[in-house]
């Protein structure tokens, strides 16, 4: 019974109205999101219905207060002492928090998602491709809010994010890090002019 | 065109379908979801004490699922040809219940865990009905045919 009971209230987390953050380092890209508070839930409200008067703007990333000593923690075993998150090579989502300089690993803060981008450094960041990135993130976790916080719906996000890289690479926006690592080149081959007729073409 | 298990039901009053013979010449007969859990234990008391496989597959688009149990009658003496029969039990596709053979046959247990995570047929007094194959927080039943895969990115021109 204890078991069914704390997954009933692992099913109780939702991304309900998550504000986003963003920081910026030498190296290492990382974004946290973090709850709204109560009040600025009927402030952000009131700003939705004027935003959908305006057509199409990007999503603010909302910048989450940094944190002092943060120390690294593992998440309670009653919700399976095992962090949630979304691995893929370019986007590595955590719902904790991330200290960027320490890289601190607080699990328990699972209030928030931590965005990590592109820890490869396969492709060349620069600060506007980055918001972009940090936008649509923003974007698509306003997106889900009400869902539960499972592995799935990180998972839904981190490949919507996934799919909006490889769009950026394709439309010239970002190009790849010729002095990465692994020259593997993950989302194709480079090519020239590959995308100019504004028409995506088949891989 | 009935076989000897079929004829054995009959006389016993238990309802069924028969549904022919597979190429193989083994027996194959269809099976209410509310009489399963009884002729299986019915079954297991006629000497079929062997659950060869259980499987699962969605029979059409909006249709029915069919849950299928390979039953062996394993005895000493028998070496070759041992009695066998196919049993398939069909569930409604909005409330897929179907009794759970565990407590007859425990090597259904695996079987039916998959059959429930690939197509959400639910098995009644299973001890620990729950996905084996996928993750726990997934969504959907991928083998069903109206499933649709969701857009998750994978490293794909990587070389």
């Amino acid at each position: 019974m204890a078991a069914s009971s704390s997954y009933m209230a692992c099913a109780k987390f939702s991304m309900l109205g998550w504000l986003g953050g963003r920081r910026e380092l030498k190296m290492r890209r990382v974004i946290s999101v973090s709850p709204q508070e109560q009040a600025e839930v009927q402030e952000s409200q009131e700003v939705n219905a004027q935003e959908e008067e305006k057509v199409k703007q990007p999503v603010q990333p909302r910048p989450v207060e940094p944190q002092v000593n943060v120390k690294s923690k593992n998440m309670g075993r009653e919700y399976g002492g095992q962090w949630l998150s979304s691995v893929t090579r370019h986007v590595r989502i955590y719902a904790a928090y991330i200290d960027p300089e320490t890289c601190e690993f607080d699990q328990t803060q699972t209030d928030k998602l931590t965005l990590i981008l592109d820890p490869t450094d396969e492709f060349v960041w620069t600060d506007e491709t980055c918001y972009k990135v940090y936008s649509y993130f923003q974007e698509l976790v306003d997106h889900y809010e009400g869902a539960p916080l499972t592995e799935y719906t990180l998972r839904l996000i981190g490949s919507d994010i996934e799919h909006y890289i490889r769009k950026l690479l394709y439309d010239g926006e970002i190009k790849y890090n010729m002095n990465a690592r692994v020259l593997n080149f993950s989302m194709g081959k480079p090519r020239i002019l590959f995308n100019n007729d504004g028409q995506l073409q088949d891989v | 065109m009935r076989g000897p298990l079929s004829a054995w039901l009959v006389k016993h009053g238990l309802v069924h379908r028969s549904l022919g013979f597979d190429y193989q010449g083994i027996e194959t007969l269809q099976i209410k979801p509310e009489d399963w859990h009884s002729i299986a234990v019915i079954l297991y008391v006629y000497g079929y004490n062997y659950l060869r496989s259980q499987c699962a597959y969605d029979v059409a688009p909006g249709g029915l699922l069919a849950s299928i149990y390979h039953l062996t009658r394993i005895e000493y003496g028998i070496l070759d040809q041992p009695e066998e029969v196919c049993i398939k039990v069909f569930a409604p596709r909005k409330n897929p219940r179907i009794p759970s053979v565990f407590w007859v046959w425990k090597s259904a247990d695996f079987q039916e865990r998959e059959s429930y995570d690939m197509l959400g047929i639910s098995y009644d007094n299973h001890p620990r009905l729950k996905r084996i194959l996928m993750p726990e927080s997934w969504i959907g039943w991928p083998l069903r045919k109206d499933y649709i895969a969701p857009n998750f990115y994978e490293i794909q021109d990587a070389h």
